[in-house]
């Protein structure tokens, strides 16, 4: 592949027009949210050197990367190709074996300090554990070696941000999200089951493009992709606020589009942006398709089950959720208050009458007493 | 207000025998206005939270007749939610009267022996394995389980708040209350928040019932002693000195 220093230079060898350039600059600028004002600093962005990045994968699905090809703004062959150059991603690379593992050891060494690390999936953090082995190594070393040399790491899907699935209830791996085994680097967030296509493009193209991190919210995530929640942009608010639900799959409400609260959606805590920018350019979204939100990109999502109800059970008892077992709690009150005060009753009367035999006794004591004086 | 031993109100009781009654002033106009804006807001919250939880459907086929209440989902939150704030106020006057006042301070003195001996004590009571306890103003169990309603509150204010400004995570409120959502996730929060409101139900439940059983079987004035802020009791309450001001005056009322 020839190689490009920018993106301005490959517009160039492939001798594409400055003014062609300069709309693709305006595009980007529209894309990642920013004001039109600063076009100027796109366009000094994308005359620089293209940025190294290095892609990992551990304990996962590789459905980020499946949703990563996808990206329609920008399109994920230009992001691959022209916006940032992509030296490791065994998935995606056409060559495999020694000669790569070793060109990833190159990379790191050539580009210390400079690249980027996007990782998907968890990792299981026992080393000698055989889980999770890349080329012969476990998945832990390989990752904290590529994060010791790494400028930014990109936590791409909710296995790399919080776990994931691996991690979920029983966890035999004992998995846990990249931020667990990586200490003293930022790491940026990007979680989703798999997170949205142009929300993984976008954040890349932000480093490549200014060289730094998008801004972070107080999970490490980037604000602008995930700083509503799905249910304040959801669609179906209006149906929520009515109280119009769907109750089943099968119902009028379902088939009327109504809100699908009752059938168990997670909107409600759930922070994505499908509820604006909806998946495949825009084209739907799980909640349009008429079926809840699970969550995909909250941490623990998987535990929270069954998906199909409000709350989720407690875990471990078999007994339905907290509403249910607190129904059952109440009655069970109501029996216990009823015989304590039934029993309570019952001392008391005894008592009462003892008290009063007592007197009764000690009086008629006393009478004898007297009597007998007499 | 202090009174003088003259003005101890002497009654009879049915059984014919005299008993010097003396009636204590302990709960300030805070603590008792705080613990009625609590009873109607927890009632409310409670009531609403279910309803949440678990929303009428005003769909096809359903409960059309609700239509006409207007008691739509919005409707039921904010009031969910005007019941929180005034909760949360409430609870912040009682802190201002637990300041100003002795008797809105009656919690358990962890720290000294007595009072975990008096603690067993009361509970063989309520076990009924004895027949009746000492007078405290307020028992060792009661100040123990005040102290866990107040505990179970907070959490609920706070875990509240937190899913309440996480509409905005960048507002204020996020700022101040979002680090909950943070270790275990928002759904957290939910579960979290529904199983102290049983508690907090529960709870109310069996406080209504001692009362009431305290009211009849020990006639001390403990369901009043909410309105009037005082109690009625023949001898001199175990925890007497938990009231006395600076001077070792007793306040009655
Ligand atoms: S479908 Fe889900 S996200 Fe949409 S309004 Fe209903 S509960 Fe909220
Ligand atoms: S709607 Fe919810 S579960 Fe579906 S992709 Fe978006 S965040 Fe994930």
């Amino acid at each position: 592949m020839e190689g490009y220093d920018s993106i301005w230079d490959m517009y160039k060898k492939k001798g594409i027009s400055r003014r062609s350039f300069i709309k693709t600059c305006t595009a980007m600028t529209a894309l990642l949210g920013l004001a039109p004002a600063m076009l100027p600093e796109v366009v000094k962005a994308a005359e620089k050197r293209l940025p190294v990045v290095i892609w990992l994968h551990g304990h996962e699905c590789t459905g980020c990367s499946e949703a990563f090809l996808r990206s329609g703004a920008p399109l994920t062959s230009d992001v691959v190709l022209n916006m940032i150059a992509l030296e490791y991603d065994d998935t995606l690379g056409a060559a495999s074996g020694e000669p790569f593992e070793n060109h990833l050891q190159e990379i790191m060494k050539t580009y210390k300090g400079q690249y980027i690390l996007a990782v998907e999936g968890a990792a299981p953090p026992d080393p000698k554990g055989g889980f999770c082995m890349v080329g012969g190594r476990s998945f832990v070393e390989e990752v904290k070696e590529a994060a010791a040399g790494a400028a930014a790491i990109i936590a791409y899907g909710s296995c790399a941000a919080w776990g994931g699935i691996q991690a979920a209830r029983p966890n035999p791996t004992q998995a846990v999200s990249l931020n667990e085994i990586i200490d003293n680097k930022h790491i940026v967030n990007v979680p989703g089951c798999p997170p949205i296509p142009e929300v993984m493009t976008g954040v890349i193209a932000h480093y490549a493009m200014f060289g730094n991190l998008p801004p972070l919210d107080n999970r490490n995530c980037p604000k602008q992709f995930f700083g509503n929640r799905i249910h304040d942009t959801c669609y179906r608010r209006p149906f929520f606020d009515a109280g119009m639900f769907a109750n089943d799959f099968n119902d009028a409400g379902a088939r009327a589009g109504w809100c699908l609260y009752k059938l168990g959606c997670r909107g409600p805590e759930t922070y994505a942006s499908c509820g604006n920018m909806r998946w495949w350019n825009g084209l739907s979204y799980p909640i349009q398709s008429g079926h809840g939100c699970i969550g995909c990109t909250s941490k623990n999502f998987w535990d929270n089950d069954p998906f199909y109800t409000r709350l989720p059970e407690v875990a471990g008892l078999g007994l339905g959720n907290i509403d249910k077992i607190g129904a059952v709690a109440t009655g069970a009150l109501a029996v216990g208050i009823t015989a304590h005060l039934a029993t309570s009753a019952v001392q008391k009367r005894r008592r009462d009458q003892k008290e009063l035999e007592d007197e009764k006794k000690a009086a008629e004591e006393a009478e004898r007493m007297s009597r007998g004086k007499d | 207000m202090t009174v003088k031993e003259s003005q101890f109100i002497e009654i009879s009781m049915d059984s014919g025998k005299e008993m010097h009654l003396t009636r204590y002033y302990i709960f300030s106009p805070f603590l008792r206005i705080f613990h009625w804006l609590m009873v109607v807001s927890i009632i409310v919250l409670f009531a609403s939270g279910i309803v949440i939880m678990t929303p009428m459907s005003m769909g096809e086929g359903q409960y059309v007749v609700l239509n006409n209440w207007h008691l739509s989902v919005d409707w039921i939150r904010n009031l969910h939610f005007v019941a929180g704030f005034v909760l949360t106020a409430s609870f912040l006057f009682r802190i201002y009267g637990y300041i100003i006042n002795k008797g809105d301070r009656l919690l358990p003195n962890i720290f000294r022996m007595k009072f975990w001996d008096d603690l067993v004590e009361v509970m063989m009571h309520y076990c009924l394995l004895k027949y009746s306890h000492k007078q405290f103003l307020r028992n060792p169990m009661a100040r123990m389980s005040y102290v866990a309603i107040y505990g179970l509150i907070v959490v609920e204010m706070l875990t509240g708040f937190a899913m309440y400004f996480q509409v905005n995570p960048n507002g204020v409120g996020s700022f101040l209350f979002g680090w909950l959502v943070i270790p275990y996730g928002e759904m957290f929060l939910h579960v979290v928040h529904h199983i102290v409101a049983w508690c907090i139900f529960l709870f109310a439940a069996i406080h209504v019932y001692m009362v009431v059983r305290a009211d009849f079987m020990e006639r001390e004035g403990e369901i009043s002693s909410m309105i009037s802020g005082t109690k009625v009791l023949a001898h001199l309450p175990d925890d007497i000195n938990d009231i006395r001001d600076k001077r070792g005056r007793i306040i009655k009322g």
